[in-house]
């Protein structure tokens, strides 16, 4: 079953992303020029955009990269000080259970949400910015150019901080409480225990809360085709939506080009993985 | 019941030999000790018998059948694990019962016999309970009970009582012990406390890094220790090793240890010269055997008090002579203080003569 | 308390509130008519309360949720056991055994594990349409177990290595052989681990979109998560009816959740931390 469903096609579309197709035949080699095609296009990567400095749409590999540098680090830091901090608060495990609920909802559902809180109308962000006075700022966030892919990003912390959070309270957990006790005991204050033993012995759970945060990012696909199609404009797309745009959607299916975009991707996902590999063995 | 013979017997993990060309046997009915520190192959041994472990080299017979390709089930063993090794999802019953269910046996016999030995163990109120619920040693005699309902041929025992504290541990010692002698059934016990082997077993066996280094009854290994490591694992504290070398002066012999010299006797002298691989020697005495003089003494050996330990009704005395310390076993004397001077004397039939260089008993 | 504690526990409570918001915010709105909510769910003047919206979506015309609630339960279900079946056999294998190549093999399972489900789709695609089961629940049942084995098998081997062996070798004296330690001893022994695999992939095949989307083409076949998006219009959205579908399609995964609580955060922690 594996071999027939996931290495055999793995290789396939490897294998794929360097041939020529029209509809599902092989009709010759391209060498890379289903490459050159996808990096050419601007819903890919956009050279213009990105050299003027603009907003986006600055194309789907552009915003993974962004998604990675903006979501990542936001959802493991809020996940440690929240695992830190409801180690001492009564009901934590109460809100704990409700941050981690994002990981057990549907994406979708999870696009739902997002798409939700920020409608211009009915959405509870727009109704704090009024409250504070902004009322001009109010819109749909998810369905401006400027804002689209931020607002899913910043929504996607609220999502994913879950899993970080889960990770570090076990990981806190397995600290022998002694190690605590005896830093006290040699006068470390509060921030310095945290700094100097809490963070350096979680960080076997930083590097796994890391690899998986940053795979998800590259692989994200529900909340964006729920929440926003990629648009306005290509504005919030990703790779597996362009790649699903080529493969399934536009007519004819272009499945070299969906072939290589998801080649670049799983390029991603094997380099970094084999750079934490080697973080670890180190 | 049946006997078991083990024929060179090797088993290697990786470029590790684990046991190396082991040979014993051992008599139907007769409880046999496999004693020695942790690494030394008495384990790997006890599971080549088991068939968890595949020999490499050499036979297993057990009875007069030769069991290198049985697998555990067909060789009618019961094995006690160090840690019990019982089935945390079943209750005591069921834990006692699993070797008859697996054999088939009708309910009704099942019934008769786990009910019997839950008797025999006192365990007959835990019957329904999971072994979570019971304490260490009563989980021990569930283990006990496991091994006993089959009526096997052989019980092999792997450390079972370690695992105890100490008060329940000599009480278990006995408790087996009597089961056995009760039951009659062979039994190979692996364990590395030289009291339970003392107290319990009919022979000895100890082995040292995977090689059998003297098989005999306990007063023999005690006594008549056949290499320094057995002279040295057995017996509470160790025996003395002191080095010295064989000198003649005028027709006599004595053993030079630097600061002192121990003249040998005539018979002595004789077997040192015939068995002795060259003049380096080890001169080994027990602390037991060693009597402590405030006064000088004929023969005696002078030396410094270095730490007194008080046991009770006995001490052990550190005595400083030249370099090396002398561990004294001595019933309490007046005032000992410490660089006091003292006088030691060995008893003559109790001082052990090794070659150095073979590690093999010569007196 | 001191100052400190009350400071930490009203910043606590304030982040719960920020992460329950849009819970509450769906739920209210989903039992709200779409005139007041439409403006805003936490306006409570008029609050009229309705089940309409879960009748409406539920009996659908197009997009019944009853019948992709059908659908999807059709196809999680299997798609749970059967992996669990097959890579606790080849975990067992994994964690007890020794044989040629096993490190290698093992070390590829692990490599797939991290495999984006884009990559295998285009040539899965092709094979189920190929092989006639395109559009069928079979089809996506084949799919997501083969997906799932790779971590179930390192989830389970981990924990396999955890259990003692001395319990297994014990059985094996007693007289019973590898196929009877395997389901006597060794299976009811993992029943923890097995429930939090369950748990955990259950929740997967069920909130699974990407899969579904491509293989499920008719309406008729439809998987919940692959309704929810159809009751978005293009230019309005009725968020009585959206809010409706996703709370009952969220509603699965959470009972799930409720129920197996300790053994899912066991399982979500497990299979990643010590793999």
């Amino acid at each position: 079953m594996l071999l027939l469903f996931v290495i055999y096609p793995f290789v396939y579309t490897v294998c794929g992303s360097f041939l020529k197709w029209k509809g599902r035949s092989i009709v010759g080699v391209a060498g890379v020029s289903n490459y050159q095609r996808v990096l050419g296009s601007s819903d890919i990567l956009n050279v213009r955009r990105l050299l003027k400095l603009k907003g986006p749409p600055l194309g789907a590999l552009v915003h993974n990269l962004l998604w990675i540098l903006i979501q990542v680090p936001l959802s493991t830091a809020l996940g440690l000080l929240l695992a830190v901090l409801l180690r001492d608060v009564k009901g934590g495990v109460v809100i704990k259970s409700v941050i981690f609920l994002g990981m057990v909802i549907p994406m979708v559902v999870g696009g739902i949400l997002l798409r939700f809180i920020y409608d211009a109308h009915a959405g509870v962000v727009n109704a704090v910015i009024r409250l504070i006075g902004l009322g001009k700022y109010a819109k749909t966030w998810t369905a401006h150019p400027d804002t689209a892919l931020y607002s899913l990003i910043v929504g996607s912390v609220w999502i994913w901080t879950g899993f970080s959070m889960v990770l570090y309270s076990a990981g806190l957990e397995s600290i022998p409480k002694e190690i605590f006790e005896a830093a006290r005991i040699d006068g470390a204050s509060g921030f310095r225990i945290f700094w100097h033993i809490t963070v350096p012995m979680l960080r076997p759970i930083t590097i796994v809360v890391l690899t998986m945060s940053v795979l998800w990012a590259l692989k994200v696909f529900d909340i964006v085709f729920v929440a926003t199609r990629g648009g306005p404009g290509g504005a919030s797309s990703v790779l597996a939506l362009e790649m699903y745009f080529r493969a399934f959607y536009h007519m004819p299916p272009d499945y070299g080009a969906a072939m290589a975009i998801v080649t670049i991707l799983t390029l991603m996902t094997l380099g970094f993985a084999v750079y934490v590999f080697r973080l670890v063995v180190k | 019941m049946a006997r078991v013979a083990v024929r060179n017997l090797t088993k290697k993990f990786g470029n590790v030999t684990a046991v190396n060309r082991l040979t014993l046997d051992v008599r139907d009915g007769e409880f046999v000790v496999l004693l020695g520190p942790s690494g030394c192959g008495k384990t790997t041994t006890l599971r080549c018998i088991a068939g968890l472990e595949a020999p490499d080299e050499g036979e297993i017979y057990i009875g007069d059948k030769l069991v290198n390709e049985l697998p555990p089930k067909d060789r009618n063993i019961a094995m006690v694990f160090q840690s019990y090794a019982l089935y945390p999802h079943m209750k005591v019953y069921d834990n006692i019962a699993f070797p008859l269910k697996m054999r088939k046996y009708p309910k009704s016999e099942i019934d008769r016999r786990v009910r019997e030995v839950a008797r025999l163990l006192k365990i007959e109120e835990l019957l329904d309970r999971k072994p979570k619920q019971l304490s260490g040693g009563q989980q021990q005699r569930v283990a006990l009970g496991r091994a006993l309902v089959r009526e096997p041929d052989v019980f092999l025992m792997d450390e079972p009582l370690s695992n105890l504290d100490a008060k329940l541990r000599v009480y278990m010692r006995a408790e087996l012990k009597r089961l056995q002698r009760e039951l009659k059934v062979t039994t190979i016990y692996v364990t590395h406390d030289q009291v339970e082997a003392m107290t319990m077993a009919d022979r000895i066996a100890v082995m040292n890094n995977g090689v059998l280094q003297q098989y005999a009854e306990a007063s023999e290994i005690y006594s008549r220790p056949s290499t320094v490591f057995v002279a040295g694992f057995i017996g509470s504290p160790p025996m003395n090793f002191i080095e010295c070398t064989l000198v003649e002066e005028q027709g006599e012999a004595y053993l030079d240890a630097g600061a002192f010299r121990y003249k040998l006797s005539e018979e002595q002298a004789k077997l040192v010269r015939e068995k002795a691989s060259s003049s380096e020697l080890l001169l080994g005495v027990r602390p037991e055997h060693i009597t402590l003089h405030l006064k000088p003494v004929e023969e005696g050996i002078k030396g410094r008090v270095y730490v007194v330990e008080p046991l009770g009704a006995e001490l052990i005395v550190n005595v400083k002579i030249g370099e090396s310390i002398l561990k004294v076993k001595t019933p309490v004397h007046g005032e000992l203080k410490v660089d006091q001077e003292v006088w030691v004397s060995f008893n003559r039939d109790r001082v052990y003569i090794f070659d150095k260089r073979t590690e093999e008993s010569i007196i | 308390m001191s100052r400190k504690r009350v400071l930490i526990h009203v910043v606590a409570w304030s982040i719960a509130l920020i992460w329950i918001i849009p819970y509450l915010g769906v739920f209210i709105a989903s039992v709200r008519p779409y005139s007041e909510i439409v403006d805003g769910w936490w306006n409570l003047h008029p609050f009229t309360l309705t089940l309409d919206s879960y009748s409406a979506v539920w009996n659908h015309k197009t997009y019944p949720l009853k019948r992709a609630f059908v659908n999807s339960i059709l196809i999680a279900i299997p798609a749970t056991i059967i992996p669990i079946l097959v890579a606790s056999l080849a975990a067992y294998s994994f964690a007890r055994f020794s044989f040629p190549v096993k490190d290698m093999l093992f070390l590829t399972i692990v490599a797939l594990m991290s495999l984006p489900q884009q990559v295998v789709i285009i040539p899965v695609f092709f094979l189920m349409s190929d092989m006639g089961l395109i559009n069928t629940r079979l089809g996506l049942i084949l799919l997501h177990s083969s997906f799932g084995l790779p971590w179930i098998i390192l989830f389970l081997r981990n924990f396999f290595m955890t259990l003692p062996v001395e319990v297994e070798e014990a059985a094996r004296i007693d007289g019973a052989s590898d196929f009877q330690v395997y389901f006597r001893i060794v299976m009811p022994m993992s029943l923890p681990a097995l429930a939090s695999i369950a748990a955990l992939q259950f929740n997967w095949v069920w909130n699974d979109f990407f899969f579904a989307l491509i293989l499920l083409l008719s309406p008729d076949k439809y998987v919940v998560t692959q309704t929810i998006p159809m009751f978005i219009g293009r230019y309005l959205i009725s968020w009585d009816k959206v809010a409706a579908a996703s709370i009952l399609d969220m509603s699965v995964p959470l009972v799930v959740f409720a129920l197996l609580q300790k053994w899912y955060v066991k399982g979500v922690v497990g299979g990643v931390i010590k793999g």
